[in-house]
Protein backbone atom coordinates (compact mmCIF):
# COMPACT_ATOMS: atom_id res chain seq x y z
CA UNK A 1 0.00 0.00 0.00
CA UNK A 2 1.24 3.43 -0.95
CA UNK A 3 2.08 6.25 1.60
CA UNK A 4 0.21 8.67 2.26
CA UNK A 5 2.88 11.59 1.70
CA UNK A 6 0.80 13.96 3.99
CA UNK A 7 -0.99 11.85 6.93
CA UNK A 8 1.87 9.60 7.73
CA UNK A 9 4.34 9.99 9.73
CA UNK A 10 6.98 8.44 7.37
CA UNK A 11 5.77 10.67 4.06
CA UNK A 12 7.47 13.69 2.32
CA UNK A 13 5.24 16.01 3.28
CA UNK A 14 4.18 14.97 6.31
CA UNK A 15 5.29 18.20 8.16
CA UNK A 16 2.47 20.17 6.03
CA UNK A 17 -0.11 18.28 7.72
CA UNK A 18 1.02 19.75 11.00
CA UNK A 19 0.79 23.36 10.29
CA UNK A 20 -2.23 24.72 12.30
CA UNK A 21 -4.95 26.71 11.28
CA UNK A 22 -2.98 30.05 13.13
CA UNK A 23 0.47 28.98 11.49
CA UNK A 24 -1.55 28.95 7.86
CA UNK A 25 -2.71 32.54 8.19
CA UNK A 26 0.29 33.81 9.74
CA UNK A 27 2.14 32.78 6.64
CA UNK A 28 -0.33 33.27 4.10
CA UNK A 29 -0.56 37.08 6.61
CA UNK A 30 3.00 38.05 5.86
CA UNK A 31 3.41 35.98 2.74
CA UNK A 32 0.55 38.69 1.46
CA UNK A 33 1.86 41.62 2.96
CA UNK A 34 5.34 41.03 1.21
CA UNK A 35 3.72 40.35 -2.22
CA UNK A 36 1.68 43.63 -1.78
CA UNK A 37 5.06 45.95 0.12
CA UNK A 38 7.28 44.34 -3.18
CA UNK A 39 4.62 44.93 -5.73
CA UNK A 40 3.39 48.36 -4.37
CA UNK A 41 7.38 49.76 -4.24
CA UNK A 42 8.10 48.48 -7.49
CA UNK A 43 5.20 50.26 -8.71
CA UNK A 44 5.28 53.39 -6.91
CA UNK A 45 9.20 53.69 -7.92
CA UNK A 46 7.42 53.36 -11.45
CA UNK A 47 4.80 55.87 -11.03
CA UNK A 48 8.15 58.61 -10.23
CA UNK A 49 9.55 57.81 -13.87
CA UNK A 50 7.13 59.48 -16.40
CA UNK A 51 6.57 57.85 -19.32
CA UNK A 52 6.29 60.62 -21.45
CA UNK A 53 7.48 64.12 -20.85
CA UNK A 54 6.29 67.26 -21.92
CA UNK A 55 9.99 68.88 -22.86
CA UNK A 56 10.54 70.39 -26.40
CA UNK A 57 10.62 67.57 -29.12
CA UNK A 58 14.43 66.93 -30.03
CA UNK A 59 13.95 68.09 -33.24
CA UNK A 60 13.83 71.40 -34.55
CA UNK A 61 13.62 73.59 -38.25
CA UNK A 62 16.25 76.35 -38.22
CA UNK A 63 14.10 79.36 -39.07
CA UNK A 64 17.67 81.13 -40.72
CA UNK A 65 18.11 80.84 -44.31
CA UNK A 66 21.07 78.00 -44.39
CA UNK A 67 22.82 80.57 -46.88
CA UNK A 68 23.84 83.03 -44.24
CA UNK A 69 25.63 80.60 -42.50
CA UNK A 70 29.21 81.17 -43.93
CA UNK A 71 32.32 80.13 -43.29
CA UNK A 72 34.00 81.44 -40.13
CA UNK A 73 30.40 82.53 -38.70
CA UNK A 74 28.69 79.58 -37.17
CA UNK A 75 25.37 80.16 -36.11
CA UNK A 76 24.81 79.96 -32.49
CA UNK A 77 21.03 78.56 -31.34
CA UNK A 78 21.97 79.11 -27.83
CA UNK A 79 17.89 78.16 -26.59
CA UNK A 80 18.39 75.04 -28.27
CA UNK A 81 21.82 74.45 -27.10
CA UNK A 82 23.06 73.73 -31.14
CA UNK A 83 25.88 75.29 -33.02
CA UNK A 84 25.63 74.57 -37.12
CA UNK A 85 29.04 75.16 -38.04
CA UNK A 86 29.64 75.78 -41.60
CA UNK A 87 32.91 74.70 -43.70
CA UNK A 88 34.45 73.74 -46.92
CA UNK A 89 32.46 70.19 -46.73
CA UNK A 90 29.43 71.30 -46.25
CA UNK A 91 27.23 71.72 -42.81
CA UNK A 92 27.52 70.23 -39.46
CA UNK A 93 25.41 70.87 -35.68
CA UNK A 94 27.03 70.23 -33.18
CA UNK A 95 25.32 69.63 -29.44
CA UNK A 96 26.48 72.45 -26.99
CA UNK A 97 26.35 69.68 -23.73
CA UNK A 98 29.35 69.75 -22.26
CA UNK A 99 30.70 66.68 -21.80
CA UNK A 100 31.82 67.79 -18.38
CA UNK A 101 28.56 68.31 -16.36
CA UNK A 102 26.38 69.03 -19.05
CA UNK A 103 26.41 73.23 -19.42
CA UNK A 104 26.01 74.87 -22.56
CA UNK A 105 29.37 76.18 -24.07
CA UNK A 106 29.27 79.92 -25.33
CA UNK A 107 30.69 80.84 -28.76
CA UNK A 108 34.00 82.32 -28.87
CA UNK A 109 36.68 83.90 -31.44
CA UNK A 110 39.23 83.38 -29.08
CA UNK A 111 39.36 80.35 -27.65
CA UNK A 112 43.00 79.41 -27.11
CA UNK A 113 43.65 82.28 -25.05
CA UNK A 114 44.94 81.74 -21.64
CA UNK A 115 44.57 78.04 -22.57
CA UNK A 116 48.80 77.65 -24.19
CA UNK A 117 47.58 76.48 -27.00
CA UNK A 118 48.68 77.79 -30.25
CA UNK A 119 46.02 79.54 -32.74
CA UNK A 120 47.41 77.53 -35.51
CA UNK A 121 46.60 74.57 -33.76
CA UNK A 122 43.05 76.06 -33.35
CA UNK A 123 42.87 76.92 -37.02
CA UNK A 124 43.63 73.94 -38.35
CA UNK A 125 40.97 72.03 -36.89
CA UNK A 126 38.52 73.23 -39.14
CA UNK A 127 36.99 76.34 -40.68
CA UNK A 128 38.14 80.20 -39.23
CA UNK A 129 37.14 83.02 -38.91
CA UNK A 130 37.62 85.49 -41.69
CA UNK A 131 40.65 87.06 -40.41
CA UNK A 132 41.71 83.87 -38.72
CA UNK A 133 40.59 83.88 -35.58
CA UNK A 134 40.69 80.45 -33.36
CA UNK A 135 36.65 79.88 -33.25
CA UNK A 136 35.92 77.27 -30.57
CA UNK A 137 33.37 77.21 -27.39
CA UNK A 138 33.94 77.73 -24.16
CA UNK A 139 32.17 76.17 -20.66
CA UNK A 140 31.07 79.29 -18.66
CA UNK A 141 30.83 76.28 -15.82
CA UNK A 142 33.98 74.65 -15.37
CA UNK A 143 35.72 76.74 -18.36
CA UNK A 144 36.41 73.77 -20.28
CA UNK A 145 37.82 74.37 -24.22
CA UNK A 146 36.39 72.69 -27.25
CA UNK A 147 37.91 73.24 -30.79
CA UNK A 148 35.50 74.14 -33.68
CA UNK A 149 35.23 70.18 -34.97
CA UNK A 150 33.89 70.27 -30.91
CA UNK A 151 37.03 68.25 -29.75
CA UNK A 152 37.88 69.10 -26.05
CA UNK A 153 41.48 70.49 -25.50
CA UNK A 154 41.68 72.26 -22.15
CA UNK A 155 39.59 72.72 -18.52
CA UNK A 156 38.05 69.01 -16.98
CA UNK A 157 35.70 68.11 -20.34
CA UNK A 158 36.41 64.14 -20.99
CA UNK A 159 35.62 64.11 -24.38
CA UNK A 160 34.42 65.60 -27.33
CA UNK A 161 31.06 67.20 -27.74
CA UNK A 162 28.89 65.12 -29.67
CA UNK A 163 27.35 65.83 -33.25
CA UNK A 164 23.72 65.98 -34.12
CA UNK A 165 21.67 65.17 -37.50
CA UNK A 166 21.19 67.99 -39.59
CA UNK A 167 19.47 67.90 -42.83
CA UNK A 168 17.82 70.14 -45.17
CA UNK A 169 13.83 70.14 -45.02
CA UNK A 170 11.91 69.87 -48.69
CA UNK A 171 11.38 74.20 -48.36
CA UNK A 172 15.13 74.04 -48.32
CA UNK A 173 15.40 75.01 -44.21
CA UNK A 174 17.18 73.31 -41.97
CA UNK A 175 16.33 71.03 -39.57
CA UNK A 176 18.18 69.67 -36.74
CA UNK A 177 17.29 66.15 -34.46
CA UNK A 178 19.14 66.57 -31.16
CA UNK A 179 17.78 62.73 -30.88
CA UNK A 180 20.19 61.20 -33.65
CA UNK A 181 23.62 61.76 -32.85
CA UNK A 182 25.85 61.50 -36.22
CA UNK A 183 29.41 62.07 -34.17
CA UNK A 184 30.01 59.93 -30.44
CA UNK A 185 33.90 59.89 -30.02
CA UNK A 186 34.81 58.77 -26.66
CA UNK A 187 37.81 60.17 -24.26
CA UNK A 188 41.18 60.81 -26.07
CA UNK A 189 39.18 60.87 -29.43
CA UNK A 190 40.58 64.02 -31.34
CA UNK A 191 39.80 62.55 -34.54
CA UNK A 192 38.39 65.28 -37.01
CA UNK A 193 35.30 63.55 -38.14
CA UNK A 194 34.48 63.45 -41.83
CA UNK A 195 30.41 63.91 -41.74
CA UNK A 196 28.91 66.71 -43.54
CA UNK A 197 25.67 67.55 -44.94
CA UNK A 198 26.39 68.71 -48.69
CA UNK A 199 24.92 72.14 -49.23
CA UNK A 200 24.61 71.33 -52.83
CA UNK A 201 23.35 67.64 -53.35
CA UNK A 202 21.32 68.45 -50.19
CA UNK A 203 22.35 65.17 -48.84
CA UNK A 204 25.13 64.25 -46.43
CA UNK A 205 27.75 61.84 -46.94
CA UNK A 206 26.94 59.19 -44.26
CA UNK A 207 30.35 59.33 -42.44
CA UNK A 208 29.32 58.67 -38.83
CA UNK A 209 31.54 58.12 -36.17
CA UNK A 210 30.88 56.16 -33.40
CA UNK A 211 27.02 55.61 -33.19
CA UNK B 1 -4.40 82.23 39.49
CA UNK B 2 -5.91 80.24 42.51
CA UNK B 3 -8.87 81.27 42.31
CA UNK B 4 -11.06 78.03 44.16
CA UNK B 5 -12.17 80.48 47.01
CA UNK B 6 -14.01 82.66 44.22
CA UNK B 7 -17.90 82.07 43.93
CA UNK B 8 -18.29 84.25 40.76
CA UNK B 9 -19.17 81.40 38.37
CA UNK B 10 -17.12 83.10 34.97
CA UNK B 11 -13.83 83.36 37.66
CA UNK B 12 -14.53 79.77 38.15
CA UNK B 13 -14.60 78.64 34.99
CA UNK B 14 -11.85 80.72 33.97
CA UNK B 15 -9.79 79.42 36.36
CA UNK B 16 -10.62 76.10 35.30
CA UNK B 17 -9.27 76.48 32.27
CA UNK B 18 -6.06 77.90 32.93
CA UNK B 19 -5.70 74.87 35.45
CA UNK B 20 -6.71 72.56 32.51
CA UNK B 21 -3.27 74.61 31.08
CA UNK B 22 -1.46 74.45 33.26
CA UNK B 23 -1.83 71.96 35.92
CA UNK B 24 0.67 73.44 38.70
CA UNK B 25 1.78 77.18 39.41
CA UNK B 26 5.15 77.68 39.39
CA UNK B 27 7.55 75.66 40.98
CA UNK B 28 8.71 76.55 44.57
CA UNK B 29 10.45 73.33 45.11
CA UNK B 30 12.47 70.94 43.22
CA UNK B 31 9.82 68.29 43.43
CA UNK B 32 7.24 70.78 41.84
CA UNK B 33 9.79 71.37 39.39
CA UNK B 34 9.90 67.61 38.94
CA UNK B 35 6.09 67.62 38.14
CA UNK B 36 5.98 70.49 36.17
CA UNK B 37 8.50 69.60 33.55
CA UNK B 38 6.87 65.79 33.29
CA UNK B 39 3.21 66.89 33.06
CA UNK B 40 3.90 69.68 30.42
CA UNK B 41 4.22 68.96 26.80
CA UNK B 42 6.93 71.54 25.80
CA UNK B 43 8.65 71.06 28.92
CA UNK B 44 8.94 67.14 28.97
CA UNK B 45 12.08 67.69 26.07
CA UNK B 46 14.18 68.55 29.02
CA UNK B 47 15.09 66.52 31.78
CA UNK B 48 14.05 66.85 34.67
CA UNK B 49 17.66 66.78 36.11
CA UNK B 50 21.10 67.27 34.77
CA UNK B 51 24.53 67.49 35.90
CA UNK B 52 25.66 70.77 35.84
CA UNK B 53 28.53 69.92 33.79
CA UNK B 54 26.41 68.34 31.13
CA UNK B 55 24.68 72.07 30.23
CA UNK B 56 28.01 74.00 30.54
CA UNK B 57 27.90 75.76 26.78
CA UNK B 58 30.89 75.52 26.12
CA UNK B 59 31.01 71.66 26.49
CA UNK B 60 28.67 71.24 23.76
CA UNK B 61 28.54 74.90 22.08
CA UNK B 62 24.66 73.96 21.83
CA UNK B 63 25.55 73.55 17.82
CA UNK B 64 22.78 70.91 18.08
CA UNK B 65 20.56 73.04 19.67
CA UNK B 66 21.64 75.94 17.19
CA UNK B 67 20.75 73.57 13.89
CA UNK B 68 17.27 72.65 15.38
CA UNK B 69 16.07 76.83 15.83
CA UNK B 70 17.72 77.47 12.15
CA UNK B 71 15.30 74.53 11.26
CA UNK B 72 12.00 76.04 13.11
CA UNK B 73 13.49 79.32 11.53
CA UNK B 74 13.82 78.04 8.32
CA UNK B 75 9.94 76.58 8.75
CA UNK B 76 8.49 79.31 9.65
CA UNK B 77 10.11 81.75 7.34
CA UNK B 78 9.53 79.30 4.44
CA UNK B 79 5.94 79.05 4.99
CA UNK B 80 5.96 82.34 4.53
CA UNK B 81 7.30 82.21 1.18
CA UNK B 82 5.05 79.97 0.38
CA UNK B 83 2.25 82.29 0.12
CA UNK B 84 4.16 83.86 -2.44
CA UNK B 85 6.00 81.65 -4.60
CA UNK B 86 4.62 79.25 -7.20
CA UNK B 87 6.88 76.40 -8.71
CA UNK B 88 6.55 77.03 -12.69
CA UNK B 89 9.35 78.00 -15.10
CA UNK B 90 7.25 80.82 -16.14
CA UNK B 91 6.59 82.57 -12.87
CA UNK B 92 8.77 81.12 -9.95
CA UNK B 93 11.69 84.12 -10.41
CA UNK B 94 9.19 87.00 -10.80
CA UNK B 95 8.03 85.50 -7.75
CA UNK B 96 10.99 85.82 -5.87
CA UNK B 97 11.66 89.40 -7.65
CA UNK B 98 7.88 89.99 -6.11
CA UNK B 99 9.27 88.78 -2.91
CA UNK B 100 12.35 91.17 -3.05
CA UNK B 101 10.35 94.34 -4.29
CA UNK B 102 6.90 94.06 -3.60
CA UNK B 103 5.81 92.21 -0.67
CA UNK B 104 6.50 94.15 3.36
CA UNK B 105 9.27 92.69 4.45
CA UNK B 106 9.62 89.64 1.84
CA UNK B 107 13.56 90.79 1.38
CA UNK B 108 13.77 90.04 4.97
CA UNK B 109 11.68 86.99 4.98
CA UNK B 110 13.91 85.49 1.66
CA UNK B 111 17.51 86.52 3.13
CA UNK B 112 16.34 85.14 6.98
CA UNK B 113 15.72 81.47 4.82
CA UNK B 114 18.52 81.75 2.82
CA UNK B 115 21.15 82.24 5.72
CA UNK B 116 19.62 80.02 8.06
CA UNK B 117 19.81 77.65 5.47
CA UNK B 118 23.56 78.21 4.47
CA UNK B 119 23.83 78.59 9.28
CA UNK B 120 22.05 75.29 9.22
CA UNK B 121 24.44 73.23 7.22
CA UNK B 122 27.69 74.57 8.83
CA UNK B 123 26.06 74.39 12.48
CA UNK B 124 24.97 70.74 11.68
CA UNK B 125 28.52 69.94 10.17
CA UNK B 126 30.20 71.58 13.23
CA UNK B 127 28.00 69.04 15.55
CA UNK B 128 29.14 66.45 13.75
CA UNK B 129 32.59 67.63 14.35
CA UNK B 130 31.95 68.08 17.95
CA UNK B 131 30.57 64.66 18.52
CA UNK B 132 33.26 63.08 16.65
CA UNK B 133 35.93 64.68 18.37
CA UNK B 134 34.44 64.23 21.60
CA UNK B 135 33.95 60.47 21.28
CA UNK B 136 30.37 61.23 21.73
CA UNK B 137 29.37 58.81 18.83
CA UNK B 138 30.76 55.71 21.05
CA UNK B 139 28.26 53.39 22.88
CA UNK B 140 25.44 53.42 24.01
CA UNK B 141 25.05 56.36 21.37
CA UNK B 142 26.11 54.89 18.21
CA UNK B 143 22.55 54.57 16.89
CA UNK B 144 21.74 58.32 17.60
CA UNK B 145 25.01 59.16 15.57
CA UNK B 146 23.32 57.26 12.52
CA UNK B 147 20.15 58.69 12.94
CA UNK B 148 22.86 62.10 12.56
CA UNK B 149 24.40 60.94 9.59
CA UNK B 150 20.80 60.90 8.02
CA UNK B 151 20.10 64.20 9.41
CA UNK B 152 23.44 65.88 7.86
CA UNK B 153 21.97 63.99 4.44
CA UNK B 154 18.61 65.55 4.79
CA UNK B 155 19.93 68.75 5.54
CA UNK B 156 22.44 68.58 2.58
CA UNK B 157 19.34 67.55 0.46
CA UNK B 158 17.27 70.65 1.68
CA UNK B 159 19.59 72.85 0.64
CA UNK B 160 20.35 71.29 -2.98
CA UNK B 161 16.76 71.19 -3.22
CA UNK B 162 16.23 74.80 -2.28
CA UNK B 163 18.84 76.05 -5.14
CA UNK B 164 16.97 75.36 -7.52
CA UNK B 165 13.94 77.18 -6.31
CA UNK B 166 14.60 80.48 -7.41
CA UNK B 167 14.84 79.39 -11.09
CA UNK B 168 18.17 82.13 -12.12
CA UNK B 169 20.62 81.10 -14.16
CA UNK B 170 22.78 80.10 -11.02
CA UNK B 171 19.65 77.78 -10.32
CA UNK B 172 19.52 76.09 -13.33
CA UNK B 173 22.74 75.00 -14.39
CA UNK B 174 24.13 73.94 -10.54
CA UNK B 175 21.04 71.49 -10.67
CA UNK B 176 22.43 70.60 -14.33
CA UNK B 177 25.95 70.23 -12.58
CA UNK B 178 24.62 68.39 -9.37
CA UNK B 179 22.75 65.52 -11.81
CA UNK B 180 24.99 64.96 -14.34
CA UNK B 181 27.23 64.30 -11.14
CA UNK B 182 24.53 61.45 -10.04
CA UNK B 183 24.64 60.37 -13.78
CA UNK B 184 28.08 59.19 -13.20
CA UNK B 185 27.07 56.88 -11.10
CA UNK B 186 27.63 53.23 -12.70
CA UNK B 187 23.79 51.98 -14.05
CA UNK B 188 21.73 53.48 -11.75
CA UNK B 189 23.34 56.84 -12.90
CA UNK B 190 20.80 57.60 -15.34
CA UNK B 191 17.87 56.82 -14.08
CA UNK B 192 18.81 58.63 -11.02
CA UNK B 193 18.89 61.90 -13.14
CA UNK B 194 15.71 60.87 -14.31
CA UNK B 195 13.77 60.53 -11.72
CA UNK B 196 14.79 63.71 -9.86
CA UNK B 197 14.34 65.68 -13.15
CA UNK B 198 11.50 63.95 -14.08
CA UNK B 199 12.48 64.30 -17.83
CA UNK B 200 15.74 64.82 -19.67
CA UNK B 201 16.77 68.28 -18.78
CA UNK B 202 16.41 71.12 -15.94
CA UNK B 203 12.71 72.03 -16.89
CA UNK B 204 9.18 71.96 -15.37
CA UNK B 205 9.29 68.19 -14.22
CA UNK B 206 12.74 69.33 -12.21
CA UNK B 207 11.25 72.23 -10.53
CA UNK B 208 7.99 70.72 -9.21
CA UNK B 209 9.92 67.52 -8.04
CA UNK B 210 12.38 69.92 -6.31
CA UNK B 211 10.03 71.93 -5.18
CA UNK B 212 7.78 68.88 -3.54
CA UNK B 213 11.23 67.37 -1.87
CA UNK B 214 12.32 71.17 -0.42
CA UNK B 215 8.77 71.87 1.22
CA UNK B 216 7.25 68.39 2.29
CA UNK B 217 8.98 65.36 1.52
CA UNK B 218 12.33 66.17 3.23
CA UNK B 219 11.59 68.60 5.94
CA UNK B 220 8.98 65.56 6.67
CA UNK B 221 11.66 63.16 6.66
CA UNK B 222 14.04 65.50 8.59
CA UNK B 223 11.49 66.41 12.04
CA UNK B 224 10.43 62.26 12.10
CA UNK B 225 14.22 62.02 12.02
CA UNK B 226 14.67 64.67 14.69
CA UNK B 227 12.32 63.37 16.91
CA UNK B 228 13.62 60.02 17.31
CA UNK B 229 17.39 61.82 17.73
CA UNK B 230 16.00 64.29 20.47
CA UNK B 231 14.54 61.15 21.79
CA UNK B 232 17.73 59.30 22.30
CA UNK B 233 19.64 62.03 23.28
CA UNK B 234 17.53 61.77 26.13
CA UNK B 235 17.57 58.25 26.78
CA UNK B 236 21.48 58.24 26.34
CA UNK B 237 21.72 60.67 28.36
CA UNK B 238 24.41 63.60 29.42
CA UNK B 239 28.00 62.78 30.42
CA UNK B 240 28.75 65.90 31.09
CA UNK B 241 31.93 67.50 30.88
CA UNK B 242 35.33 65.07 31.53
Amino acid sequence: MAVNPYESREGRLHFLAEVTRRQFLLIMGWLGATVVTIFGTAKVLQFMFPGATSEEPQAFKVSVDPASITIGNPLQITAKRTSIVRDDGGFYAVYLVCTHLGCTPNFTTTVTQGTGVADAVASARGERGSQGQPNGWACPCHGSRYFIDSTNFYGPAPRPMDWVDVQFAPDGFLVVDRGKLVVQRTPGDTTPPKWRLDPTTKKDNGQTLGV
Amino acid sequence: MNASGSRNPVSKFMSQVWGSIFRHGLPTTDKVAARTALTNFFLHIHPVRVKKSAIRVSYTLCLGGLSFFLFILLTISGLFLMFYYIPSVDQAYQNIKDLEFVATFGLVIRNLHRWAAHGMVITVWLHMARVFYQGAYKPPREFNWAIGTLLLLTTLLLSFSGYLLPWDQLAVWAITVGTNMAKYAPIAGPYTRYIMLGGRNVGQGALIRFYVLHVVALPLIGFILMVVHFWRVRKDGFTGGL
